[in-house]
């Protein structure tokens, strides 16, 4: 989760000089990947609850 | 070459950390303020993403800076130059501002659903169309209950914290398991101490799992208007 706030914060915060830049990775946009880590950790969180 | 920007500062620093791929930081004066870059071309992606981070955090630990976000490219230094004197001002008194200070950051996840008192109904329409805006109607009235779940625990970490409000920011409920993300600015050397205040006030929170993370530079405060 740290690495995760971490990486939203890389991506989505912090000064913007240039405007928004279009980051992609293989095609998909780094921008919403670190989003998507966040959200695919937590329902890997939730569902561990749930099973434990 | 290009150059992508890592942080803002008022004067450069002696023995500046090793840009990306350990090439020569450039320092890139405009008037009061200056910035640090890398040299930079083709793809960014997401070792670079940690290398930015690796440098941000280093020129902070030897001057008051600004964190730039990961991604800001300009062509050269005179396009550099012309885009922060373009803003010097408001960054200037950012600067000011959070120079020298630390983020951290507070993840609140839900263990359950909240339970508020008087929201939220039982679906009980026999027929479809009548079922399909009770089972909506239900769905926002959940939505108002979590949110407002989430708001109270932000008051309660900034009472509880004793932070000033302007040194706090929350996404509230930004994920349907996340009640609140929060980032708290904290003081020149204090930064440790203000993370484990936050662990020990978090742990009395009932309903969420807590994580603390950081400190790491105030990216989340940098953000100008």
């Amino acid at each position: 989760m740290s690495l995760l706030e971490l990486t939203d914060r890389l991506l989505n915060r912090g000064v913007v000089l240039t405007g928004e830049a279009t980051i992609s990775v293989a095609g998909v946009d780094l921008i919403y990947l670190g989003l998507n880590l966040v959200l695919t950790a937590v329902e890997t969180m939730s569902e561990k609850q749930k099973t434990a | 070459m290009s150059l992508l920007i890592h942080a803002i500062s008022a004067s450069p620093c002696d023995e500046p950390p090793r840009g990306l791929a350990g090439v020569p930081l450039v320092w890139v004066p405009a008037g009061e303020l200056g910035l640090w870059a890398s040299p930079s071309e083709g793809p960014l992606d997401r070792e670079l993403v940690f290398d930015h981070h690796r440098i941000v955090e280093q020129l902070c630990a030897r001057t008051a800076c600004l964190p730039v976000r990961f991604g800001q490219r300009v062509e050269d230094e005179d396009v550099a130059r012309e885009r922060l004197a373009a803003r010097a001002g408001e960054l200037g008194a950012t600067l000011r501002r959070i120079g020298g200070r630390q983020e951290i950051a507070i993840t609140l996840l839900w263990q359950c659903s909240p339970v508020i008192e008087g929201r939220g109904h039982r679906v009980q329409a026999s027929t479809p169309g009548r079922r399909f805006l009770e089972t909506r109607g239900q769905a926002f009235a959940d939505e108002d209950g979590r949110r407002a779940a989430a708001e109270a625990l932000a008051e309660r970490l900034v009472r509880e914290l004793a932070v000033d409000q302007a040194d706090v920011r929350h996404a509230i409920c930004p994920a349907p398991d996340l009640a609140l993300s929060s980032s708290l600015l904290a003081v020149p050397g204090a930064a440790e101490q203000a993370k484990e205040d936050a662990v020990r006030v978090t742990a009395t929170l009932e309903g969420v799992r807590a994580v603390v993370s950081g400190p790491w530079p105030p990216y989340t405060f940098a953000e100008t208007a």
